[in-house]
């Protein structure tokens, strides 16, 4: 299918895409007490979780060169980015496989459907970046100009998210081994991703700095840090390889799926 | 705008029946390759569907038709040929597609809509008439999974409706089992026609689809086995569906076409004022049937006959004549024979015409449609219609301390 022919259906689809978007957020939070507070507890049950582990039983710090911050203003703030990518990424890999009575019933892009478990991840993310920022605000002051870095580096978050999502969700169809992979995959990333740790924490093993810096989400993870918390410009270089890498995937991405699509219908 | 509203050029399209689906990793590295049959579902289709059309598909379960409405719809993709579709188009295959149950009747309405590819300022315009003809106001702001499943129903069928797109693929199965849906579904694809949309519609009654579609294909074991006229489409396949069938009593005259056709009719029209073929009509509608004759020789004396009869217990309801009113056409090359009805009395229901072309004086048949002609009537939309089958147009008084 042309690329012309692809964007004017993604226009076209746009109030369903927004239309499920808003079923994922409601049907999520409904019938509950908190709403959508339900969303902030896991990143701070996991921000108090490693507060306690790394203060009162490892008796560390994992971000010696960034005292004047506290750790968990830190953690929250690298959580947020992340879960933007692991929530996107797990929804999308699975959206597909569970949209099986919209394949078989109705013609839409295809598509539409890993970006619309994007974009509900970037809704709560939302939600999240507005505790973060309140919390910076709180323990190191008001932002600087550099935060108008946010919503490109969000972007390109979501740009990652997307073209990962495009090929799981393709692969998903034909393997269904892939939606438990994405959970283990999931698990060893965040621990290869400058989280809970700063990039410099590492300086001593530049091999496996090396390493951290192939992955995409480290030059988002820490340039968001930087502009929001700690007043530093995001790290231009590593942005340009996560923009390389991003449309790298997103390529084999769209590919994969367009390839698959056709037969989505019959195989979910 | 293209010249046709849905162009399929030679579709073919295969399922593959797999013995054991491998879905994980490790059974695909076991056994490499998954052991599947090949079912070829359609084979070499073609059609074209101009602007404004209506196709009707026909054929048996397991035929192919529910494949290839699917296919016009664009769900399944063809392995090989295109399918080129010119137009906004909407499919209805199933009731409620998209409804999540957790959500309320009117974000249903909303989502369900979209996923139809109806905008949010159409629904926003249809919305209290989708409440009201579901008629579950108080139930509206509920989550679904608490409506009974006849509430579920009636929404999901208002919203179903109202789509207002300029194609529409759409399966007839979703307003069966209640008479109320089926007549509405009618009238809102006769409403659609006239408006010039472009209708797919697959049905198992073939009246309906010869009421409503004026083309018909007709399709078995995935092979077009015909296509054309529907009329001339459906008599061939209920020919082929009897053939051999002992049940059937074998009267004479049984055949819906008899004559000796030294005259035959072409062509039946029915057309409303607006002059757009269609065989649905509400009460109170100018309605013109227009027979088209060709005449093999000069015929004088010729007659025209017309009967109704309600289909359901084939009671004749009326019967007229050209001769009886002093018209006695001659028959020669091609012509036309115009009946109008100038305000149709008959009420909702499903009705069948017979239209014979005899000798005026002998009454020698030469060419007859017996009870083959379908017409369909609505309640026009305002009020509360009258029951039956005629409209008596009655006035009512009350008199009191009169007697």
């Amino acid at each position: 299918m042309s690329l012309r022919t692809t964007i004017g259906e993604f226009r076209d689809s746009r109030e369903m895409v927004v239309n499920l978007v808003r079923r994922d957020l409601k049907v999520r939070h409904r019938g509950t007490f908190l709403g959508m507070l339900w969303s902030l507890t896991t990143p701070l049950m996991m921000v108090g979780l490693f507060y306690v582990v790394f203060k009162y039983i490892l008796h560390a710090s994992s971000i010696k060169d960034v005292r004047s911050v506290p750790f968990v203003v830190y953690l929250f703030c690298g959580l947020a980015v992340w879960n933007l990518f692991s929530v996107g990424l797990s929804g999308a890999t699975g959206s597909i496989l569970g949209s099986s009575y919209l394949l078989r019933k109705v013609y839409f892009p295809r598509a539409i459907l890993p970006l619309t478990s994007v974009l509900s991840a970037l809704v709560t993310f939302a939600f999240e970046f507005g505790v973060a920022l309140v919390a910076a605000i709180i323990s190191v002051g008001i932002p600087s100009w550099r935060i108008i870095w946010v919503p490109l580096l969000v972007l390109m978050v979501c740009y990652f998210t997307y073209g990962m999502g495009l090929l799981l969700a393709a692969l998903a169809v034909s393997f269904r081994d892939v939606v438990h992979f994405v959970g283990i995959l999931l698990q060893v990333w965040f621990w290869g991703t400058p989280i809970l740790y700063s990039l410099q924490f590492v300086d001593n093993h530049p091999g496996f700095q090396f390493l951290l810096k192939l992955n995409p989400m480290t030059g988002l993870v820490v340039g968001f840090r930087n502009v929001v918390l700690l007043n530093h410009p995001p790290s231009v270089p590593l942005l340009a390889y996560d923009l390389l890498a991003s449309t790298v995937v997103f390529v084999v991405g769209a590919v994969v799926f367009n390839h698959g699509q056709r037969m989505f219908p019959e195989l979910v | 705008m293209g010249e046709s509203a849905v162009v399929c050029e030679e579709v073919w399209k295969s399922f593959r029946i797999y013995h054991q689906r491998s879905n994980s990793l490790k059974e695909r590295v076991i056994t490499r390759r998954n052991q599947y049959e090949e079912f070829w579902a359609l084979k070499d289709v073609s059609l074209e569907i101009p602007h404004g059309a209506a196709l009707g598909i026909i054929g048996s379960n397991g035929s192919g038709k529910s494949t290839l409405l699917k296919t016009i719809a664009r769900i399944l993709t063809p392995n090989k040929g295109v399918v080129r579709v010119d137009g906004r188009m909407s499919s209805l295959l199933e009731l409620g597609t998209g409804f999540h149950p957790e959500l309320t009747g009117r974000e249903n309405v909303f989502l369900g809509g979209s996923v139809m590819g109806m905008t949010k300022a159409e629904l926003d315009r249809n919305y209290d008439g989708i409440v009201e003809f579901a008629g579950i106001d108080s139930f509206i702001d509920m989550p679904m999974k608490n409506y009974s499943s006849g509430m579920y129903a009636r929404l999901a069928f208002a919203l179903a409706i109202s789509v207002d797109p300029d194609i529409l693929v759409i399966d007839e199965v979703l307003a069966v089992g209640d008479e109320d849906f089926q007549s509405r579904c009618h009238q809102r694809i006769a409403e659609f026609r006239r408006q010039g949309r472009t209708i797919v519609l697959v049905s198992h009654g073939l009246d309906n689809i010869r009421a409503l579609c004026q083309d018909a294909v007709w399709i078995d074991k995935g092979n077009v086995r015909a296509y054309g006229k529907s009329n001339e489409v459906v008599s061939a396949y209920l020919a082929e569906v009897y053939r051999g069938d002992d049940s059937r009593p074998a009267e004479e005259g049984d055949e819906l076409r008899y004559g000796t056709r030294e005259v035959e009719i072409d062509d039946v029209v029915i057309v409303d004022n607006g002059g757009i073929a269609v065989n649905a009509f509400t009460t109170g509608e100018s309605v013109t049937i227009r027979v088209h004759y060709r005449a093999h020789e000069r015929l004088v004396d010729g007659n025209c006959v017309l009967q109704v009869f309600r289909t359901s217990d084939m009671i004749r309801i009326y019967g007229h004549s050209a001769e009886e009113t002093g018209l006695r056409p001659v028959f020669d090359g091609e012509g036309a024979v115009e009946v109008t009805i100038p305000r149709l009395p008959l009420l909702k229901g499903a009705y069948v015409l017979t239209i014979a072309l005899q000798h005026a004086d002998t009454g020698h048949v030469w060419d007859c449609l017996d009870r083959s002609v379908p017409l369909m009537v609505f309640d026009a939309p305002t009020g509360r219609p009258p029951h039956g089958v005629v409209d008596l147009a009655t006035t009512w008084r009350v008199a009191q301390g009169e007697g």
